[in-house]
Order: C-alpha cells, then structure tokens, then sequence
C-alpha cells in the first residue's frame, strides 16, 4: 500500500515526471547504444571471420592479413604441411594482387585481385555465373551493376603500367565466368577474383599466398589448433579468430573507451535526474512521510516506497530509451560504416542480450540507489521537527 | 668508452646507414652506432647489417595512430636492394616552382608517366582525411543526442524550481506584479542557471580535455592532441546553453503565468 502511494505521487506532477521520463530515456538509448558499441566492432568482425567456416588465418610471419605486400613462400607447401595437422578439414590459399581494368579509350583503372584456390575459396559468394576459371574473372556485385557487366561478357585486364614506354603490361582479355558478393569488401568496392595459378603467373609470383585460411573438424579448438599448426609450420603466424578479434580491439581502442566515457556520463545524467525527481518528491511529501511515521508505519515500508519510486523512474525510462537506442545505434551506425576500406557487412553495433541486460540493470539500480538517499533523510529526520515543519 | 670505440668501428666498416624511430630505440633499446640486422617480410632475403646513424621522431599524423606501428627510414638503394622487385617505389613527391599551378602540372605528370595518378597535397589531404569526417560526423552526432540530454534536463530543473515556488509566484501575481515581469524573471533565472552550467562544463571541458590528451599521448606515445577545447567550441557551448536555458525558462514560465494566482498555492 505505501509502495503503491509513493507510485501514484509520483504521477501527481505529470509534466515533471514525463520529463524526467524523457530524460531518463535519452540517458538510457546513450547507455544502450555505447554498450553495443563497446565491443559491437569487434563481434561483428569476429562474425564476418567465422562467417565461412574458416576460422583461422595464416599469414607471413608477424603481421597480420593484407597488413603489407610480404607473402608466404612455398604456399603450396605450407598448405600441405598445415592440411596434416591433426584437426585441420581445409586449408585455403588466397594471394592478392593489384590488376588494372582497361577501357576503350585506354584507361585503366586499378582493381584489387584475389587469386583464390576455387576448391576451397571463403572470400565470396556466387551471386550469379560460377568460380573463375582459366582465363576467367569473377566481378563484384558493385561493380557488376554499375558497369553493366554480365556472365560471358569480357573484360580487358593488365598487370601492371609501364610508365617508361606508356603502355600497360601483359593486356588480355578475360571472360566473365560470375559475380560474386564479396564478403570482406567495402561498400560499393570495385574487385575481382581469379583463379590462383592465373594470379600467380601474372605476378611472377609462382608458389606464393598471401594469405590462408584454416578450417577446423568440428569440436577442436581454435586456439589449440592454432598451436599445433604454429608448431608444424613455424614460418608463418597463424591466428585463431579470437585472436584476430584481439587486434582488431587494440586498433579500436579509441572508440571502446570514447564509448566507456559516454556510457558513464549517461549513468551520471541518470543518476543525477532520478534522484532529483525523487528528492523534490520525497520533500514535497514531507509531512505526509512524517504523518505516517507517527501512526506507526515502520520507516523500512516508508523507505521501501521511495526506493520503488526511484526504481519505478528508472525502468519506465529504460523501457522508453530501449527502442529509441536502438533507432539511435541503426543512425550512427549508419555514419560510422562509411570508414573508408571497412568491410561493408561490418556493424559497429551489435546486440548482446547479457551486457544490455546489465546496462539497463545498473540503471535500475541506479534509480534504486537515488531513491534511498533522500528516502534514507526523510526516514531519519527528527519526527517532532518534521510534523512542525509541514504544519508551519 | 668501450661502446664509443664500437661505433666507430661499424661506421669505419661502411655498412649501410639507418635511422630507428624513437619509440622503437627506446623500446629495443637502440642506440647511435649500434648494428642491427634487417630483413624485408616481403622477401625470402637474408638479414642485413646497419648501423644507427640517428634516431627520429616520427611527425604526429593521426591517420597512422590506429596501428602506431614502429618505422625505420633506409636510402632508397639499400631498401630497393633487399625487396623482390629493385627499381620500384611507392610515390614521388615533387616540388613546383614557387608560384606554380599544381593542376595542370598534375594532369601533365599523369600524361607523361602512365598509369600513375597524380594529387596535389590539398587533394591529398582531402582523401586521407575521409576517416576523421567520419568520426567527426559521429561526435556530431552524440552532441546532439548529449545536448537534447541537456535540454531535457534543464527543463526538468527549472520545472521543478518553479512549482516549488508557486506560492511564492502567486503572491508576486496578488500584490500586483505583472505576468510579464514573472515570466521574465523566469527565463533571466533559466539563463542564469544555463550560463553558470555553461561555464562549469567549459571547466570541466578543459579539464577532460587534458586529462584524456595526456591518457593518449602515454597510450600511444605520442604528440598528438586528441581533445581540444578553443575558443569558438566555448563559445557555442555557451550560446547553447543560453539558447536552451532561455527556452526551458520560457516553458517553465509559461505553464506558471497561465494558471490563475488563486490555484497558484494549491498543492
């Protein structure tokens, strides 16, 4: 009964309480969506890595995918080793190249070309046509759709510009065997894969990869596995996805923190609305408090009513701030995947039922907390006094 | 002494000259004559000796802090000695004639040297400043979301300030003092307690502002400035806050002054 009194004085002022309401919910989305965006990047790439099954990379020794032009050597090789490692299923080769696409007028324009191992590719998906083959080029979505290009049609490609002599190298036409949604490309990236031995004689580069992925049975490790195969092939530096996830975390460092700053300054803003709502309710009903202690009822009801008010405040808010931060992560998201050269499948924001869980718990206990303060003063205020006070 | 005489044998020995980042000599450590041996990821090549002509500092450019990865500097024929492909580098950068117009002289460089493309550094710097748009769009972003949090609250503050003086207002408005006056005496409070908000957040700006510099510059070790507080960002905090406290004021006025003075002092 004292609980649902002290509820229905909160609803007393209206005005003042849906204003708090809408502060509180503002606070909460600014919790909710620096939540999401604590570790949301990072999830999400840990997703997109996992996305095909392959859940290891390996690359040259000490640096991490396409950090740099460095290439393993004896790919085939290594592969082979790797494949033996007990709880490997596939092994992937890629070696990435540049390419550069000449138009009618003698144009070129430069295209970043995968070279991939048509058994065992994880970089796209068919969309349309089949794997390259021999003399053959898959085309992004993206650039499919605004060159018009379609499956059989050709397209003229070279390896490099010979500045001196003002021409392009090795200049050759290649069917278009597909179009493929390439799973690590930026939005609207124009790219190309080939079949690797195509790559690879291109680029003068005969037994090389750039990169390898690394699928394992199911049950096994990553992180074990990754061992082993450290073990077997000590050349290159193989990461588990959790690994990667690791770096990818110290790159963004920046934005982890900026969102622990925010995020607290959200709680603070909650803090500070729902214990001045409460306060300014719990004064205002000063008497009444005081009238109740004297015909008895025990201070820890009273209390138990203040706190419910603070707690009330804090999960309606929550519950309004709830959908508007999502709305508000969908916003900024949008804005944050314009990073030039991050893949477009990529979110900043992602949804984690166990930390929202805890965000929109400490602001409950947040709403609590502010509610005991002024509660625990009206509760231990000289009853004498405070019946005075309100009569005067 | 004996690592002096060492130095002057390895410059004596004619091995190739390197410069070693400051980070990078600190973090070895690495020191002025010491040898060190080199080898490109790129290559299968062997190590290679050179010795530390100097140690440097690298310039703070914000958009290499991300990876913040350690740099050595090579004369370009030692460098394109140890790569797979010799005759070969990245970019040029050219000087033009004091005076000179960098379009045409662009346009005439792509033309003679095929396949390159050729920026002037106002366009360069365009393009590599694509990352920091985008975070600058997303600050933008959360200060909006920040300042209607603000809003909120001060007209939440300045609600609560006058129905707790309702009383007192219905007294003022008995004894003959206009509405006008209550409503302006009001708002000038509003803008008051927004101006005093203003000038504390600008403190506490500035503050923040060191403190979160000096957190990144031991992180990354650098010199970059990651906050920074001038005058035209206080001054725009503070017309925002009198902006916002004269508009709660206004609504906080207004809900009293149209209330007649005889139910001004019921509860």
């Amino acid at each position: 009964m004292i609980v649902g009194a002290s509820l229905r004085a909160l609803f007393r002022r209206r005005g003042r309480t849906s204003l708090a309401l809408a502060g509180i919910a503002v606070s909460a989305a600014l919790l909710l969506d620096m939540t999401m965006l604590a570790s949301g990047l990072t999830a999400s790439f840990g997703e997109l890595l996992g996305s095909r099954g392959y859940a290891l990379r390996a690359t040259p020794k000490g640096i991490l995918p396409f950090d740099s032009d460095a290439t393993i050597r004896d790919a085939d090789g290594v592969a082979a080793r790797m494949a033996a490692v007990p709880g490997v299923t596939r092994v992937a080769r890629v070696l990435g190249a540049q390419m550069w696409r000449m138009d009618a007028r003698g144009a070129a324009e430069p295209l970043f070309t995968v070279g991939i191992d048509r058994t065992a590719q994880f970089l796209y998906t068919l969309t349309a046509g089949a794997d390259p083959g021999a003399g053959e080029v898959l085309v992004s979505e993206p650039m499919a759709r605004t060159d018009g290009l379609r499956v059989g049609d050709r397209v003229r490609l070279a390896t490099g510009m010979d500045a001196s002599l003002g021409r392009a190298r090795d200049l050759r036409d290649y069917r278009v065997s597909g179009i493929g949604d390439f799973v690590y490309n930026y939005a609207g990236q124009r790219s190309l894969a080939m079949e690797l031995g195509e790559v690879r004689r291109l680029t003068g580069r005969p037994n090389e990869a750039s990169l390898m992925a690394v699928a394992g049975a199911p049950g096994v490790s990553d992180d074990s596995l990754a061992r082993r195969i450290t073990a077997a092939v000590p050349a290159v530096s193989t990461y588990s996805t959790r690994e990667l996830m690791g770096e990818m975390d110290k790159r963004l460092l920046y934005f982890r923190q900026m969102a622990t700053i925010l995020g607290s300054i959200a709680v603070v803003v909650t803090a500070l609305l729902v214990s001045t709502i409460v306060t300014i309710g719990v004064r205002e009903r000063f008497g009444e408090i005081a009238t109740l202690r004297a015909v008895g009822v025990a201070r820890r009801r009273i209390l138990a009513g203040i706190v419910a008010e603070g707690v009330a405040l804090a999960t309606i808010g929550c519950a309004l701030g709830l959908p508007l931060g999502l709305w508000m992560a969908g916003r900024l998201d949008t804005i944050l995947r314009a990073f030039p050269g991050l893949p477009a499948r990529l979110s900043f924001f992602a949804w984690d039922a166990g930390r929202v869980s805890l965000a929109m718990g400490t602001v409950a206990l947040i709403g609590a907390l502010a509610g005991c303060i002024p509660g625990w003063g009206a509760v231990r205020s000289p009853l004498g006094q405070a019946l005075r006070e309100e009569a005067e | 002494m004996l690592t002096l005489l060492a130095v002057a044998a390895a410059l004596g020995g004619g091995l190739p000259q390197m410069l070693v980042e400051r980070r990078l000599a600190e973090a070895v450590p690495l020191h002025v004559g010491d040898t060190v041996s080199v080898r490109p990821l790129a290559s299968g090549a062997a190590l290679r000796p050179f010795v530390v002509a100097g140690v440097f500092e690298r310039p703070a450019d914000p958009s290499r802090i991300s990876r913040n990865e350690f740099e050595v500097r090579l004369h370009l024929p030692d460098l394109q000695a140890m790569l797979p492909a010799t005759d070969r580098v990245d970019r040029f950068a050219v000087v033009l004639a004091p005076g000179a117009d960098p379009s045409p002289a662009a346009r005439w460089i792509a033309g003679v040297a095929f396949g390159t493309a050729v920026f002037g550094s106002r366009d360069l710097a365009e393009e590599s400043s694509s990352t920091f748009r985008v975070v600058s769009r997303f600050h933008h972003a959360i200060g909006i979301v920040t300042i209607l949090a603000s809003g909120i609250f001060l007209l939440c503050v300045m609600t609560i300030r006058v129905d707790e003086r309702r009383r007192d207002m219905a007294t003022l408005r008995l004894v003959g003092v206009s509405r006008a006056t209550v409503f302006r005496a009001i708002v000038l409070e509003a803008i008051a307690i927004a101006v005093l908000g203003s000038a504390a957040g600008a403190g506490v700006g500035i503050v923040g502002a060191r403190i979160v510099n000096a957190y990144y510059a031991h992180v990354y070790d650098t010199t970059l400035r990651f906050a920074l507080v001038t005058p035209r960002i206080v001054l725009l905090a503070a017309l925002l806050g009198l902006g916002l406290g004269a508009a709660a004021g206004a609504l906080a006025a207004w809900r009293v002054v149209n209330v007649p003075p005889q139910r001004l002092g019921e509860r």
